[in-house]
């Protein structure tokens, strides 16, 4: 399954203008293969205008776009999207195709064989988690949410290296949202595949990014992994934008076995103290503490006693410093 | 008309089953002719007018024109050039077709949504493949909505032609009105009206069987 593997995406000082509008200013970021970038920020900073660059459905004005060290400028812009996966936020499934059309759309544009295309649909019909039955609907037959799978199907079907989303789960309702993040996340990560993904939701960007770029009137003003941008905001915009609870996002970051846990905590003053595991984030964690109105968490790994957790430990890392 | 003389001659209609199969038929003859030409020249010039959007308005402004040259003058005017000929007939006929079939199959793939469009050429369709295979199926609603009201315009239409000498049920309507004779005039009349109801009806049916997306739910 993992034979599909991503390609690294490089910006290099890429501008857009329109007359005197100037809409992506020198932009310029890596994202290594296999990974996640999340372009968020404010309603007309550039995101979509960035993303549609890459696939060159926008045209830069100046500077140059990088896939796996090559100009996607030069050739074939035709040929380079069909090697280019493309989920918009509308779906853009075609109305008068079925699911399985609509998911075999580019194998049918590279000419795949018959047999290779239907074992390609049902594949992904698991991964995506639809049953068989719904290959012979129409998108009118779906759900919001069905959609959207059958959307995100579609831009893996060929096994792009790179994927190129535009706010795919902003029109589905929060708990539908919740669960598409978690199985796109799964999907991600199974087939390897480099992803920009645009979103102006800094909750989302911070869940899936493993880069998050911010963006602010067509230029970036911080890149960094979701961690280190909650943690060290690069001026007050970022930090606004994060919101005044990022302490508390980074602790849905971070895990209680990553955390200062005293081994010598004296476990017989622990009784009434909620059991904590190691992967569990400290967000969970402090939300435990809190419920039992203890000062204190007992951490476990399975049977084995780890030592305990303190609210004062979980304390310090929500101070997180503030912008110079 | 003879006074006492029932309106539909019975007799009379059992006596020219022949005649009036062979006028059903050339009316359906010039009809079929008028609007399957109408729908060529329409989709070039919406072809032409989609491309180069400038030429759209000219275009429609030209088939607004044709449509309100009334039949008779229009026939009138070409009989000196193209004689009383089938030619003169199609020529007529098929102007009459061209506005409300540019217009839909204009208007049709212009409703196409355009986030459709979008994902189709951000996933590598050239713009003739759009064309051809995301557009113009989309369109088909709008476009048969356009045949439709074409086909029963052209067979009321076909009507007039039997005064150039073309046959179809205009001819017995004519013979009705020219011989003070009601039995024909009525069943032509008639006979026109079911033909285009029941033309309206198998368009309905192709429209279905090409769209199956559209039967569902
Ligand atoms: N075709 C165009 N002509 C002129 N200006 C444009 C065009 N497309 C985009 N812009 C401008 O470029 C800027 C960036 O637009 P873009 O669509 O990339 O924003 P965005 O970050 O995706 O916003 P949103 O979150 O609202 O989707 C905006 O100011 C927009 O008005
Ligand atoms: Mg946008």
């Amino acid at each position: 399954m993992a034979e599909t593997r991503g390609a690294t995406v490089e910006f290099r000082s890429v501008t857009k203008r329109y007359g005197d509008t100037v809409a992506v200013d020198g932009l310029s970021f890596a994202v290594p293969a296999g990974r996640i970038c999340v372009l968020v920020g404010p309603s007309g900073c550039g995101k979509t205008t960035s993303l549609r660059m890459v696939n060159r459905l926008i045209e830069p004005t100046s500077g140059e776009i990088l896939i796996d060290g090559e100009n996607v400028l030069q050739g074939d812009p035709t040929e380079l999207r069909r090697r280019i996966g493309y989920v918009i936020q509308q779906t853009g499934l075609f109305p008068h195709q079925t699911v399985a059309d609509n998911i075999a759309t580019v194998p049918r544009l590279l000419g795949w064989p018959k047999e290779r295309i239907g074992a390609r649909v049902d594949e992904l019909l698991t991964l995506i988690g639809l049953d068989v039955r719904m290959l012979r609907r129409y998108p009118a037959q779906l759900s919001g949410g069905e959609r959207q799978r059958v959307g995100v199907a579609r831009a893996m079907a060929a096994r792009p290296p790179v994927m190129l989303m535009d706010e795919p789960f902003a029109a589905v309702d929060p708990i539908v949202r919740e669960r598409l993040q978690n199985e796109f996340l799964r999907l991600q990560r199974d087939q390897g595949i480099t992803v920009i993904f645009v979103t102006h939701d800094i909750d989302e960007a911070i869940k899936l990014g493993d880069r998050v770029a911010i963006m602010r009137a067509g230029k970036l003003v911080q890149y960094a992994p979701p961690g280190e941008l909650l943690a060290h905001p690069a001026d007050d915009f970022v930090a606004r934008f994060v919101g005044s609870d990022r302490g508390l996002k980074r602790l849905s970051l971070l895990t209680v076995g990553g955390a200062d846990i005293d081994p010598n905590f004296d476990r017989s003053r622990l009784d009434g103290a909620p059991v904590l595991s190691p992967s569990m984030t400290l967000r969970d964690a402090l939300a435990a503490m809190l419920a039992s109105e203890s000062q204190t968490g007992k951490v476990m790994d399975g049977d084995r006693y780890l030592g305990a957790l303190t609210l004062a430990k979980i304390g310090a890392m929500l101070r997180v410093e503030t912008p110079a | 008309m003879t006074p006492g003389e029932p309106l539909v001659r019975w007799d009379w209609v059992a006596n020219h089953t022949g005649e009036i199969g062979l006028r059903i038929g050339e009316h359906l003859e010039l009809t079929i002719i008028a609007v399957v030409l109408g729908l060529a020249i329409a989709f070039a010039l919406a072809f032409a007018g989609l491309r180069l959007p400038h030429l759209y308005p000219p275009i429609t402004a030209f088939a607004g024109i044709l449509y309100t040259i009334p039949s008779l003058a229009l026939f009138a005017f070409l009989v000196p050039y193209t004689g009383l000929s089938l030619l003169t007939a199609e020529i007529g006929l098929v102007s009459y077709t061209l506005l409300i079939l540019v217009r839909n199959i204009v208007s049709g793939i212009r409703s196409v949504p355009s986030e459709v469009r979008d994902a189709a050429l951000g996933m590598g369709y050239t713009p003739r493949a759009i064309l051809w295979r995301i557009e113009l199926p989309l369109a088909l609603g709008v476009i048969f909505a356009g045949i439709r009201v074409a086909t029963i315009t052209t067979i009321g239409l076909v009507t007039v032609t039997a005064l150039i000498g073309q046959g179809g049920l205009g001819y017995l309507i004519l013979l009705g009105i020219q011989q003070f004779f009601s039995t024909p005039l009525i069943v032509g009349a008639t006979l026109s009206v079911a033909l285009a109801v029941a033309a309206d009806g198998a368009l309905v049916l192709v429209q279905r069987s090409l769209m199956p997306w559209t039967r569902v739910r």
